[in-house]
Parts: C-alpha cells; sequence; structure tokens
C-alpha cells in the first residue's frame, strides 16, 4: 500500500465508523472518534467498561492520522516558517502575555492543562505501521460476516412485478502455503444456495453491485435448493480441485530438507545415547525427541486454508 | 493441530472445526471451519450483521499484506524510518531463504548484527511464521533493544520486568533472569517461534548453566549473535553450533578427528569452512577502513591559576615524598598518583581523596598536617580554569555536547557550575539503574544540552545525535578513552565530531594529551588498532597505566621525567606504525581460530 491507498483506506474507514473528521488534507486527518471507532482503535478496555457499567457519557478521543509524512512534515514547517516570519509585532506577544498575567492574578493559578486543548495524540499511519495494522484488524473484526441485498435497478422498476434473487453463500478464503518458509493466496467464492452453482472471483462480482442490508420492495428470492452444509462441500471441494493442479516441488524440496535434518539430528544424538550411562538416558533421549518435533515443526509443508470474511449475498437473478 | 476426517465429514451437522483433505502425497489441505460455523451461527439469530464496507476493508487489508512469493523480502516493504545496508539485507536474505531461520551472525564490531537480526525477526513476522519470539541479551542491552526493535521495526517487543512479562509475543530478557525461578518453567515451557541471543559467545562452555539452559529451550528458528565465534578454543564453535544444529560438525569425536589437530589449531580448513558456510554468516569490514564521518580533535591548553598551580606543585612534592619513603612500593603508591592527575581535575575530586586518606592515616603520624596543609591550599582556589574554558565551549556550540571525566566529584560540581549559570545538564555514571540510565539518555536527547558523564563503558548509551565531544580530564589508559570516542563515533552519525581536550599546561596531563595524541595518534585510529597496539606494548610486563605511573615517580626532576616520557612514546609509535603498516592482518578484527572469510561479504561502511 503507497500513501494514497493508507489515506484512502483511512478515510473510508472513518467514514464508515462515522467519526467525526475535524480537519483533513491529503497527507493527513484529524478525527474525533466515534464511540464504536474508539472501542476499536484506542486500547482503552477499562475506560470502556466503566462507561458502559456507569452509562456515562463517552469522552472519545481525537487522533492526528498522518497517512504522508513527509508530505506533511514539510507543509507543518512552510506553515511554521510562514507564522515566525510574518510574526506579528512584539508588541502584540508582550501584550498579551500582560493580559494573561492579568488574568492569572485575578482568577488565581490556572493549571496549564486545564486551560490548554486536550491532548490529541499522532499517529504515523504507514505500510508496516502498528496503528495501521490496529486499524485493519478493527475492520476485519468488525467487517467478517454480513447479510446483504442487491440494490434493485431503478429504471425497470415497476411497482407490479416483482424481480427474482437468489441466495449466495460467499466466502473469501487465505490460503497458506508453508513450510519454513511461506506463500499466500487469495481465494473467493461464491456458491448460490439455488443450483449449486460454484463461481470464483466472487468478491470482485459484488464489487460490481450496489449492496444494502435492507430487504428491497418488489423482490423474491428463489427457494433454496440445497442446504448450507452442501454449499461448503462445494466450496471446499472448489478449493481442493484447484489446489490439486498447482506445482508442490517448495513441499518436496521442505521434505527432502526435512529428512537430511532428522538424519544429521540422528547421526548426533544415536551414538550419544548408545553410549550413555543409565542416569543421562533419559535426559539426552527426551531432548532426542525435542529435537525431532522442533526440526519438523519448522519445516514439515503443510496448505491451510481460512476464511477472511464471509457472508450470505442475495442478488438479482437466477443462477 | 490436525484432525484427520474424510471429506464426507462435511455433511455431518457438527462437523469438526478443522478438516483435513489430501492434496498431494506430501501434503495435506487443511480446511479451517469456524467461520463456517459462526455464520450458522449468526443465521439462527438473525444477526448481528457487519458492514459492507468494513467487510470490503478487511478484504483490501488482507490483499495488501498477502504474502505473493516465498522468497521476497517483505519486511523491507513496512520500515519507512530507516534503511538497512545491503550488507545486512543480504544477510536477512540469506538466512530466511537459505540457512531456514538458524543461523549464527557474526559480523565483525559495527557492522549492525541487532539490525540483521531486527530484519529477520521482522520478516518472519511479517509473513505469520513467528509469534512468539524470545530475545536474550546482557541486561545492560534490554533496553536498548526494546527501543531498536520498537522504533526501527515496529516490533512490540517488550522488557520482561515481571513475571506475567512472560504473556507477551515479543519479550526481551536477560539470560540470568530468564534461567533463574520462577521464570526458567514459563520460558522452559513455552514453544518459541523465534529465539534470539546477544552475545552468544557467552554460551561457548557447555558445562555453564547458562548453556544448558539455552540447550533446553524449545524453538523454530534460532538466531546467536556474536562477533566472535571461536576465540580460544575450537570447541566453542562445536558447542554454540550444537544449539542450532546438532550434528553439523558431526558427533564431538568426529569433529575432533575432522576438524581439530590441537584446541587451538584447526585442519580441514576448507571443509570446516564449507560446513559453517550453512549455518554461520561473517560479514567484515573492508581493507579501506571504516568511512565514517570525520574526526577533529582539538587540544585546548590552559594555564592554571596561581592558586591552582600552588595546589598542583604541593600535591607532586607530597606524592613524591611518600614514594621516597616507602622506598618504590609502586603498588601502593599509585593512588597517590591520582592526587595528581586530579589536582587537574577539580578540587573537590582532589579534596574528596585526600579527606579519605586523612581518615585512613593514624591520629598521630606526621602524614596528618602535611594533609591538612593541602586541605588548606585547595581552600584558596576560588575558581575553576577548566571549568569556566567548558562553560565558554558549550556557550559557543551552542549546541549537544557530552562532557566526560573521570571523577564523580568533579561531575557534581560541574553539574553545579553549570545550574549556577543556567544551563541544562544531566549526569551520567556507570551506578544508574538501567531505568535512570535511560532516563537521562532521554533527557539529553530532549532538553538538556549538556550531558556530564563518568562512564563511557556499559554499551547502553548510544549517542550519534550529539557530536561535540570534551574530555574534561583523559583516563591513563587508552582503551577507556576509546570508549568515550565510541560512544559518539560510530555508525550513524552523520556529523563530523569534534572532540575537546582540555589540558593543563606544566601538569602531567599535559604529557598524557601529549602521548595518546600525538604518539599513539588515538583519536584517528580505526577501531580494533588500539586493541592491537596496546596488547604489544604491554607484553608482559604492565600496562601502560603502570608505566606511566612508575615513570611519574621514579624520575628525578622535569627534564628526567621528560626524557623517559619520550622514550615511552617513540616505543608506543614504533608499534603503531607496524600495526599500521599491516604485520598484523587482523589489525581490524579480533583474532578467530579459524579464517571465516569465505562466510560473508567485505563491507565498507559509510555512514
Amino acid at each position: 500500500m503507497n500513501e494514497k491507498q493508507v489515506h484512502k483506506f483511512v478515510n473510508r474507514y472513518l467514514e464508515a465508523t462515522e467519526c467525526s473528521i475535524l480537519e483533513k488534507s491529503p497527507a493527513h486527518f484529524t478525527v474525533k472518534l466515534s464511540p464504536f471507532a474508539d472501542r476499536e482503535l484506542t486500547n482503552r478496555p477499562y475506560y470502556w467498561s466503566f462507561v458502559d457499567r456507569v452509562g456515562a457519557e463517552p469522552e472519545t478521543m481525537t487522533y492526528l492520522l498522518v497517512t504522508d509524512k513527509q508530505k506533511y512534515d514539510a507543509e507543518e514547517e512552510s506553515k511554521a516558517k510562514a507564522k515566525a516570519s510574518d510574526q506579528p509585532d512584539a508588541s502584540a506577544t508582550s501584550q498579551d502575555a500582560a493580559a494573561n498575567a492579568a488574568l492569572g492574578r485575578s482568577l488565581g493559578f490556572i493549571h496549564g492543562s486545564l486551560a490548554a486543548p486536550a491532548r490529541v495524540p499522532r499517529e504515523d499511519l504507514y505500510f508496516g505501521a502498528r496503528k495501521l495494522d490496529q486499524l485493519f484488524d478493527a475492520a476485519k473484526s468488525k467487517g467478517s460476516y454480513v447479510y446483504l441485498f442487491q440494490e434493485p435497478d431503478k429504471r425497470s422498476s415497476n411497482p407490479f412485478s416483482s424481480t427474482p434473487y437468489t441466495a449466495w453463500l460467499g466466502v473469501n478464503m487465505r490460503v497458506e502455503f508453508a513450510c519454513d518458509r511461506k506463500r499466500e493466496e487469495i481465494h473467493c467464492f461464491g456458491v448460490s444456495l439455488a443450483t449449486g452453482l460454484c463461481v470464483e472471483q466472487f468478491h470482485d462480482r459484488l464489487l460490481s453491485h450496489k449492496l444494502t442490508p435492507r430487504l428491497p420492495a418488489n423482490i423474491h428470492i428463489t427457494k433454496n435448493g440445497l442446504s448450507f452444509n452442501k454449499a461448503l462441500g462445494i466450496v471446499e471441494q472448489a478449493l481442493e480441485r484447484k489446489l490439486r493442479g498447482y506445482d508442490y516441488s517448495w513441499a518436496a524440496d521442505a521434505s527432502a530438507r526435512l529428512e537430511e535434518e532428522l538424519v544429521r539430528i540422528g547421526s548426533y544424538y544415536e551414538p550419544l545415547i548408545k553410549n550413555a550411562i543409565a542416569e543421562t538416558r533419559q535426559a539426552i533421549e527426551e531432548q532426542f525427541t525435542q529435537r525431532q518435533a522442533e526440526i519438523r515443526w519448522q519445516y514439515e509443508p503443510r496448505v491451510t486454508a481460512s476464511a477472511i470474511n464471509c457472508g450470505i449475498f442475495h442478488l438479482e437473478g437466477i443462477d | 493441530m490436525t484432525f484427520p476426517t474424510t471429506p464426507q465429514a462435511a455433511s455431518a451437522e457438527s462437523g469438526p472445526a478443522i478438516v483435513t483433505r489430501k492434496l498431494h502425497p506430501l501434503v495435506d489441505l487443511q480446511c479451517d471451519r469456524t467461520w463456517f460455523e459462526e455464520l450458522q451461527n449468526r443465521l439462527s439469530r438473525g444477526g448481528p450483521w457487519d458492514d459492507w464496507t468494513l467487510y470490503q476493508l478487511a478484504m483490501e487489508a488482507e490483499q495488501a499484506k498477502r504474502i505473493e512469493s516465498f522468497d521476497q523480502l517483505l519486511s523491507l516493504r513496512s520500515l519507512p524510518s530507516f534503511e538497512p545496508m545491503p550488507h545486512q539485507i543480504s544477510t536477512a536474505r540469506k538466512v530466511v531463504h537459505e540457512m531456514g531461520g538458524r543461523a549464527i551472525l557474526a559480523d565483525e564490531v559495527g557492522l549492525g548484527k541487532t539490525i540483521e537480526a531486527g530484519l529477520v525477526l521482522k520478516e518472519y513476522i511479517v509473513r505469520g511464521l513467528a509469534k512468539r519470539v524470545l530475545i536474550l541479551v546482557p541486561a545492560s542491552l534490554v533496553l536498548q533493544w526494546v527501543r531498536e526493535l520498537n522504533q526501527k521495526f515496529g516490533i512490540p517487543a517488550v522488557a520482561q520486568k515481571k513475571e506475567h512479562t512472560w504473556g507477551y509475543d515479543v519479550v526481551v530478557a536477560s539470560m540470568d533472569t530468564a534461567k533463574r525461578d520462577p521464570h526458567r518453567e514459563i520460558v522452559l515451557g513455552t514453544d518459541y517461534d523465534l529465539i534470539i541471543i546477544d552475545e552468544a559467545h557467552k554460551l561457548k562452555n557447555k558445562k555453564t548453566t547458562n548453556y544448558q539452559f539455552a540447550n533446553l529451550l524449545r524453538k523454530k528458528y534460532c538466531l546467536l549473535l556474536t562477533a566472535t565465534p571461536i576465540q580460544n578454543d575450537l570447541d566453542e564453535l562445536f558447542n554454540l553450533i550444537t544449539l542450532l544444529k546438532p550434528g553439523q560438525l558431526g558427533g564431538q569425536s568426529e569433529f575432533a578427528a575432522n576438524f581439530v589437530v590441537d584446541k587451538r589449531l584447526p585442519k580441514n580448513e576448507d571443509q570446516l569452512q564449507e560446513a559453517l558456510s550453512t549455518i554461520m554468516i561473517r560479514n567484515r569490514r573492508g581493507d579501506g577502513g571504516i568511512h565514517f564521518t570525520k574526526r577533529f580533535v582539538k587540544n585546548i591548553p590552559l594555564e592554571l591559576s596561581e592558586d591552582e598551580k600552588a595546589l598542583y606543585d604541593a600535591v607532586t612534592g607530597f606524592v613524591k615524598e611518600r614514594y621516597e619513603e616507602s622506598g618504590g612500593d609502586l603498588t601502593s603508591m599509585l593512588s597517590l598518583v591520582t592526587l595528581q592527575r586530579e589536582v587537574c581535575s577539580s578540587r573537590d575530586a582532589v579534596f574528596l581523596t585526600l579527606v579519605n586518606l586523612f581518615k585512613k592515616t593514624a591520629e598521630d603520624s606526621p602524614m596528618r598536617p602535611k594533609i591538612w596543609e593541602l586541605v588548606e591550599k585547595i581552600r584558596n582556589i576560588k575558581a575553576n580554569t577548566k571549568a569556566e574554558k567548558a562553560m565558554e565551549l558549550v556557550k559557543e556550540m551552542n549546541d549537544k555536547v557530552i562532557i566526560f571525566t573521570e571523577y564523580r566529584a568533579t561531575q557534581e560540581y560541574l553539574l553545579q557550575f553549570f545550574r549556577a549559570q543556567n544551563m541544562i545538564a544531566v549526569p551520567y555514571r556507570g551506578g544508574m539503574n538501567r531505568g535512570k540510565k535511560d532516563w537521562m539518555m532521554d533527557l539529553f536527547r530532549g532538553r538538556a544540552q549538556v550531558l556530564i558523564a563518568t562512564e563511557a563503558g556499559g554499551e547502553g548509551i548510544n549517542l550519534q545525535f550529539c557530536h561535540h565531544m570534551i574530555n574534561f580530564d583523559l583516563p591513563w589508559n587508552p582503551m577507556r578513552v576509546e570508549q568515550r570516542i565510541g560512544r559518539v563515533h560510530r555508525l550513524g552519525q552523520t556529523e563530523d565530531v569534534k572532540i575537546y581536550n582540555l589540558c593543563t599546561l606544566g601538569t602531567i596531563e599535559e604529557y598524557i594529551v601529549n602521548l595518546l595524541h600525538e604518539k599513539i595518534n588515538l583519536f584517528e585510529l580505526v577501531i580494533g588498532e588500539l586493541d592491537h597496539i596496546l596488547e604489544r606494548f604491554e607484553k608482559g610486563d604492565g600496562s601502560l597505566e603502570q608505566k606511566l605511573a612508575k615513570v611519574l615517580l621514579e624520575a628525578g626532576n622535569d627534564t628526567d621525567l621528560k626524557q623517559q616520557l619520550n622514550q615511552l612514546g617513540s616505543s608506543l609509535s614504533r608499534i603503531r606504525d607496524e600495526v599500521k603498516t599491516g604485520k598484523n592482518p587482523y589489525a581490524t578484527s579480533p583474532e578467530l581460530l579459524v579464517k571465516l572469510d569465505s562466510l560473508g561479504q567485505t563491507v565498507e561502511v559509510r555512514p
């Protein structure tokens, strides 16, 4: 993700979670978080449990989120310079100071932190930054399970006819190919619950539609022809079929490495165990087992598939 | 964890959370079904349902984070705050892609082993291959590691403090803590994805508790960091490698038969190198020397005030007298020579020593009145010539500056002196605990202009952000001077470094500065060279410090003293020239028993 993509991502998150953006430029946001986003992003579980128990009005935090550090810092610097160059004549500031001092005398001492505006912590958001990762996680934790309908095309809406819709099980899968190294793929499947038809790149198809959580008027949903469990089986089978055709030389390499390592460890421990005196033998054997387990953990090739997120999508047409 | 089941299990009502299918003779596909259970759950309860935009964002985040290939170094795209050097990147790459994540990083000092380890760690974290990580380092380095990992790599590393700290994913602890109860059991009961051990040469002896503890740790990946993997004994190497890959060099007896002539003499070096190349990386400094920023050294000659000079002369006389009385016993006199050096620093320093001396002498000793005389002389001194000059310098620089002194009393005096003149100065000394040291560093980094330090050792202080240094007084041990300089003039320093030596004329200090500066050329030596010069110079018969004291005490008069010091000086310059002209091929690195040149690259270091 480059700076622009990060900026766009952050913007969409803030809008989706109804945060109030106080100020923004292409390089930053100053934002007062919504309670929803505050719970996700500020690591204040004690505060929120207090608010929930007491029922107090929550005070959410305000952040300065910088999405393009270089640009932002450069702008701030030039702003500061401009300010310094047209610094109002000294009399004005000294007047200010005098006024403050006078106020201080008549009102008594005012603690700096009471008079000053609330602290606005700054977070630099770049790909790899912890706060951005937190934002990613926040998106995921509240963007995992959806139940949506395609919004019908306005032009063709005829109040007397009803449009047929089909329910789809959609799931975005992350597939990990791992040994001591790793790579990943993302596969998006959709299964029509009416016919059992299975399509790939289903997520892209969803993005081409407008979706809403509300049931639109004048539609009817085709009766499901298969169970959810059946649909799940179809997804997994489709994935399995696809993955079977892959090149597994990486796994063969890893297995060979694993075998080699096991032999090497054996060559070290076996004579050691043979020559060990009775008291120490058990400890050495345990260590041998332990080392073998470590090596398997390190090198054993494996493929795992888990869902990023999923949902039930009702789309126009009968598929 | 796998629960092998047949595909038919998929249709069971409450199937297992993970289903395994055979993909290839060597590989199974494991399908995690927890998502499906949760989806059904929500369907049966009619919600709650998540937001469509967040659903899209979650997917976009995953797409951005996706690990496209086995062999890119992904950590590089998420490190905006600094740029690793090419040899560090290639080292990390090699560890991850060729060595399976188990390696000894044995770069020479100053090439950034920490950075290399950080890169490997980050890479495994980014790839989701490491979560639980343990970093064992000497206690003095714990906070520095934590800071580097957090600031440079954005890795949420935590310093181990309490028992519950072990619950964090990335923990930095000292070996001594980790191996003690109650921590021991927790650490040994954890499967760590990655363990990093810094200063791993401390594990070379397999009889030590440290070694045995390290050998019990359960780990997937493991990095051992040391600049000196084989210094005294070939068995050290064998022991280190056994921690990582038992059997890599055969069993103990095969190793002895194949690679060892004598415990300090290897054989079949080529084969040994080959066996090592799969497990050890050692980058060396280039022969062109280190291209640090420049150093400017300026001696500031100072004339002592009349009162100060009187005290110096009186103390010198006092010391001489004692030496003659003792009949030439050197060992007991060393502390007295300190008196002379202290006068050159501050009256506070010498006062404290005199008072202690006074307390130690018997009540009826004729020494007592003599000591008291000296104390009286101290009373007359109203100003400190050096402190005033230092203040002047600091104001002129108008920049961060670190002042080194040998003496606590001088440090206290200077703190007071600077405070009185409204200059913010913070102290730093060896006796402070870790937290306080760190605090002082932060203050210095932040608002204090001056740091006054009595200690240059203790790896904890990296002061690249400061490039002015004042030696208020000079230690007689050149290594300590080098340590001082090393705090400031090191990798990462972007400015030329300016060093000022305050030097009082007509005192021993003048000679010392001359010796260190002109004769050893200490201030322009490459790291490591000084080691060799001193090693040769001191062969057998005492350190430079002792030799200096001896000359000082034995010399009858000033001309005599000058002559003897000159002799000392010229033998030092001779040795320096020998080292410089490369008679010692390892001049820039500690000597190792095995040449490891093929295990890494040569790095021309530029800031």
